[in-house]
């Protein structure tokens, strides 16, 4: 892995006044610079608050597009750390497409479960053996 | 969820004949910067007045910090600061004299960030207020009530007579504010770009009645210009719901509507056997379009 260095806030370019919300601008940035290899795996981002700082926009905003990439598998978060780049594994984007193929089921068993007042570990042990049977 | 910090329900209010509020309901949530939006006489001064419990209201309810806002009691009232659109400075006392005043009035007076905004924003302290330009005298009025740390920060057009670079540091102080999970924000502004910058949640106030409530990235993802271009000549009524405003020339129509879906422009395309161009908008191009 490269040596990763903090880039600055002004890596990007925010339009508070533009049409596409100011976290779409931020999230379709970074994922133009990872494509662009300006920023590699294991880089440092600017934090939500140098972000906001710079550009003079609510810091929620940055966190949700923050949030949001680290969902998609894109950024990794680390405790008291600057936010990095994640490992680029070549079905990264593929398995969070696929997971979210599933979101509705999930939600639905996950629904039940509640109901039914099922314990996390119980549940998860029988869908990892259910899982195992089918294979 | 937590409590709302403001919460109104069917809040009215009649001026001699005239509504100037008409059934609003809204909700604040803690942590939220909440601009809200309104050409002159939309009643966006009325609003804040009655949130604030400075004049009653005609109908409906309105709390702040789960107090009913026209009986809030002192504990209440000092969790708030204010900054009105006209001043209520006092014109005989210098600066250094007013802002001693108020912090003499509030217990947790903070000292060393009223003496870091009063060097950043170029406040004159020695001179007295009658002599003040509108700019400094806004700044001065903020920093009063910035000084008791307030939990709810509520400003009547705090930026309408500052130049570019105060508008621009008072933004920063509310984006600090904004930064605390539990410290509410609450503006009034007809400068689109400000909200734009600092408000998560936008309120868009027309005649009285509240046009639009929510998250500010919510309204610009649901409303685009959406233009059809067909074949054929196309019919009168395109069937589309929520249309803000609509052209329609022979082939070609454009429309704003608001409920934006991804599923939008194919479901027109196969309608019309047309090609379909769609466009967000800027909040300014929204505001102008619930006014046309």
């Amino acid at each position: 892995m490269e040596n990763a260095t903090t880039p600055s806030p002004r890596l990007f370019t925010l339009v508070p006044s533009s049409g596409t919300p100011i976290y779409r601008q931020l999230m379709d940035q970074v994922r133009r610079l990872i494509a662009s290899g300006q920023l590699v795996p294991g880089a440092e981002l600017p934090s939500v608050r140098e972000v906001a700082e710079e550009y003079t926009v609510n810091p929620t905003t940055i966190s949700k597009a923050y949030g949001l990439l680290e969902l998609e598998g894109l950024l990794q978060r680390h405790r008291g750390k600057p936010m990095t780049i994640a490992p680029l594994r070549r079905n990264h984007q593929a398995l969070a497409q696929r997971l979210r193929q599933v979101e509705a089921q999930v939600d639905s068993l996950v629904l039940a479960a509640r109901q039914l007042d099922l314990p996390v570990a119980d549940l998860t042990r029988f869908i990892e053996q259910k899982m195992g049977d089918s294979q | 969820m937590n409590a709302p910090v403001v919460s109104t329900r069917g809040l009215g209010k009649v001026l001699g004949e005239k509504p100037v509020l008409r059934g609003i309901s809204i909700d604040v949530e803690p942590g939220s910067v909440v601009g809200l939006l309104g050409k002159n006489g939309a009643g966006k001064t009325s609003l804040l007045e009655v949130l604030l419990g400075f004049s009653p209201a005609t109908s409906g309810t309105a709390s702040v910090f789960g107090a009913d806002s026209f009986s809030m009691p002192a504990d209440v009232k000092r969790r708030i600061g204010f900054v009105p659109q006209q001043d209520e400075l006092l014109e005989l006392l210098t600066g250094a004299e007013q802002l001693a005043l108020n912090a003499s009035l509030h217990p947790h007076w903070d000292r060393a960030l009223i003496d870091r905004l009063v060097r950043d924003w170029e406040v004159p302290l020695d001179r007295r207020i009658q002599v003040l330009s509108g700019g400094e005298r806004q700044k001065l009025a903020t920093l009063l009530a910035l000084g008791h740390a307030p939990d709810l920060l509520v400003l009547d057009e705090p930026a309408a007579s500052l130049d570019p670079i105060a508008r621009r540091r008072l933004l920063r102080e509310i984006l600090d504010i904004a930064e605390s999970p539990t410290r509410t924000v609450l503006f009034s502004t007809h400068i689109v770009a400000d909200l734009e910058r600092v408000a998560n949640q936008v309120w868009i106030l027309r005649e009285g009645a509240i046009v639009w409530q929510g998250d500010l990235d919510a309204l610009k993802e649901s409303v685009v210009r959406v233009t059809i271009t067909a074949r054929e000549p196309l019919p009168a009524a395109l069937g589309i719901e929520h249309v803000l405003s609509q052209r329609l020339e022979d082939r070609r129509a454009q429309l704003v509507v608001t409920g934006w879906h991804d599923a939008l422009p194919a479901a027109l395309e196969d309608r019309f056997g047309a090609e379909v161009a769609v466009e967000h908008l800027s909040l300014e191009e929204i505001f102008l379009e619930m006014h046309a």
